[in-house]
């Protein structure tokens, strides 16, 4: 198969192998525009950015991460973790510099237990997870509280005009594409994930990494945000599925797991493709059991395309 | 000098398992004495043998620089297949034929992507899980499933000598595995290319076929983990809580187990013993379910640290 990758795309590409997925995203698009009425449908499409927007958040920060050949498994305990603190009895400008703050100490852990400590990313994040979501049950046992007003304003309704998951999604974009394709940092990521001894002279290795375990945090601690706003309370369990979604969308998108090697816009697909999925189910009335078959079968076939050289992680 | 440091080294070799196994054991010795006695440890012990025979996989796969995050699923459709009442008119030898079976294919599956295919193991063993899980939802469809034969509950509540049998077939099971790990030439393959992959693969090992059999074999286990997990329910549940695979992990890892680390049975086997211990203890102190948590991330996480700095001497 990877004589089509190469009829698609160029061997040797930095960005990896995006335009299977967003062919198939196309091709589930068309599908559904043709077999279901309500598909192209405005309350639809806005349906469509409201379920991806967090994915998408979490999916950047996530594909920061695996860029430079880690994992973050503690996206999801953070998103929870961060609504729990939002629901907490005090105004939103002490509750949202203390979510940014704490998901940029939970991002600094990881990192430096990843660099400087040398654990293994999988054990150190699935660690830290283990302590945040600890730390998430405490804030809050069981799904309740009330989020600050403002933060519910800022995540419905509309900004002149613009549906306001849209604009967060729109957001999301800029920043992660100023980080990963417009900075001096970004081309770090890659030459970092390269490993190529020769990228990395000059480069300050462990001080990226870091950097790149705390942006992930942050993202994830956007995410939250957005969720306490969306259901306007805080939930110790919300996040737990986005660790394993997000993966599966930055490895759906062509980032290759090893490091070095991904884009932001195959992440975008990615996400997409999964909501699209959902969604496209959804209105198909597709159970939600036959949705994750299908969601792991696709998530299988793309890895299955892709080649790599080492076996293993 | 040289004995000293010698022995310095001698007492790193010890896996960070043991040592928290002796601190939890007179944690608990100091709290609780009269707890101390076989037969109340037989019994926490026996609640984390699904556990530890799901490690005596994860251990090979993970010495073998692979993983397997899908002995949730595998557990899940075994307990499915037994308690769904699909195969009540079954006796019992072809019941436990066929989920031997299941887990056998489960893992070639896995097997053929990571090492024939060379996907990423971290993503093809989850990807199966998941589809595992749907299909076991899709299956059950909502219903809750129904009992357990008796036969298997008889089994797992036998005892010998106050000793429960499910921890005596750990014990027994992780023996083999060690024996067999010692001396076959197949414990030096993975042993190799835990140590160096690329050496590994010029020096003439077969790589592509060590890290496929090891993830058979790891399937192997989570099936006999999902048999022992099953007879420990009396009624059948569709949900299972991803940690016990975590847990796996974070087992092999207190076990001495790294990547790129020698296969090691008894290290990790008593890193799951530390789990049951861990939970005796707190559980006794009155820690509820966060400070649990958060507990064994700081235990798991300061093992690892405490490996990497040892790596990094070395």
């Amino acid at each position: 198969m990877s004589k089509v990758g190469r009829i698609f795309f160029p061997a040797n590409s930095r960005h990896g192998l995006w335009t299977i997925p967003l062919l198939v995203a196309i091709c589930c698009c068309v599908g559904l525009a043709i077999s279901t009425a309500d598909f192209v449908s405005r309350q639809n499409v806005l349906n469509l950015f409201a379920q991806a927007a967090p994915l998408i958040l979490v999916s950047i920060g996530q594909m920061i991460v695996i860029l430079v050949k880690g994992l973050d498994l503690s996206v999801g305990s953070v998103v929870s973790l961060t609504t729990g603190i939002l629901s907490l009895n005090a105004p939103f400008y002490v509750t949202v510099p203390a979510a940014m703050l704490n998901a940029a100490v939970v991002g600094l852990l990881n990192g430096v237990a990843v660099t400087r400590f040398r654990v293994h990313p999988i054990i150190a994040t699935l660690s830290i997870m283990g302590i945040t979501q600890g730390a998430a049950m405490f804030v809050r046992p069981s799904a309740g509280g009330t989020v600050a007003s403002e933060i519910v304003a800022l995540v419905s309704g509309e900004l002149f005009g613009i549906y306001m998951p849209v604009i967060w999604t729109i957001a999301a974009i800029l920043v992660g594409w100023k980080i990963v394709h417009g900075s001096r940092f970004g081309l770090h990521l890659f030459a970092i994930g390269g490993g190529e001894t020769a990228a990395t002279f000059g480069i300050a290795e462990q001080r990226n990494e870091v950097a790149a375990y705390v942006l992930s945090s942050c993202f994830a601690a956007a995410a939250g945000i957005f969720l306490a706003g969306r259901i306007a309370s805080g939930d110790p369990n919300i996040g737990t599925q986005y660790a394993v979604d997000s993966i599966t969308a930055v490895a759906l998108g062509g980032t290759q797991l090893a490091g070095g090697i991904g884009s932001l816009h195959g992440t975008l697909i990615g996400c997409g493709l999964l909501a699209l999925i959902a969604n496209g189910m959804n209105l198909l009335n597709v159970s939600a059991f036959v949705q994750t078959i299908v969601k792991g079968a696709i998530l299988l076939l793309v890895i299955a395309l892709q080649p790599r050289k080492n076996i293993g992680l | 000098m040289t004995s000293r440091s010698s022995l310095l080294r001698a007492a790193l070799r010890i896996p960070p398992s043991c040592v928290v196994f002796a601190v939890l054991l007179i944690t608990l010795w100091v709290l609780r004495p009269n707890m101390m006695n076989p037969a109340i440890l037989g019994t926490f012990a026996r609640q984390v043998v699904p556990l530890g025979i799901v490690v005596l996989g994860q251990l090979l796969v993970i010495s073998s620089r692979s993983i397997d995050l899908s002995a949730g699923g595998i557990i899940l459709l075994v307990n499915y297949l037994i308690s769904s009442g699909l195969l009540y008119s079954w006796p019992l030898l072809p019941i436990i034929l066929l989920c031997l079976g299941v887990g056998l294919a489960v893992g070639l599956v896995n097997g053929l992507l990571v090492g024939k295919r060379r996907a990423s193991a971290v993503i093809v063993t989850l990807a199966i899980n998941i589809v595992l899980i749907g299909l076991v939802e899709y299956l059950a469809n909502g219903k809750p499933p129904g009992d357990v034969p008796a036969e298997f509950r008889a089994l797992y509540n036998l005892r010998f000598w106050t000793i429960p049998a499910p921890v005596m077939f750990w014990i027994a099971l992780a023996g083999i595995m060690s024996a067999f790990l010692g001396a076959s030439v197949f414990g030096r393959f993975v042993w190799s290319i835990g140590s160096n992959p690329t050496s590994a693969h010029f020096s003439g090992v077969p790589v592509e076929r060590t890290v496929v059999a090891a993830h058979v074999i790891a399937g192997l286990m989570f099936a006999v983990a999902a048999l022992v997990q099953t007879s420990s329910i009396a009624v059948g549940s569709v949900r299972f809580g991803p940690e016990l695979v975590m847990n796996s992990i974070a087992a092999t890892i207190l076990g001495g187990v790294v990547f790129g680390r020698p296969a090691e049975v008894w290290g990790p086997f008593v890193g799951v013993l530390c789990f049951a211990l861990l939970f005796v203890v707190m559980t006794t102190i009155g820690v509820q379910e966060p400070g649990k948590l958060i507990v064994q991330g700081l235990i798991i996480l300061l093992a690892a640290i405490f490996y990497g700095l040892r790596s990094k001497s070395n």
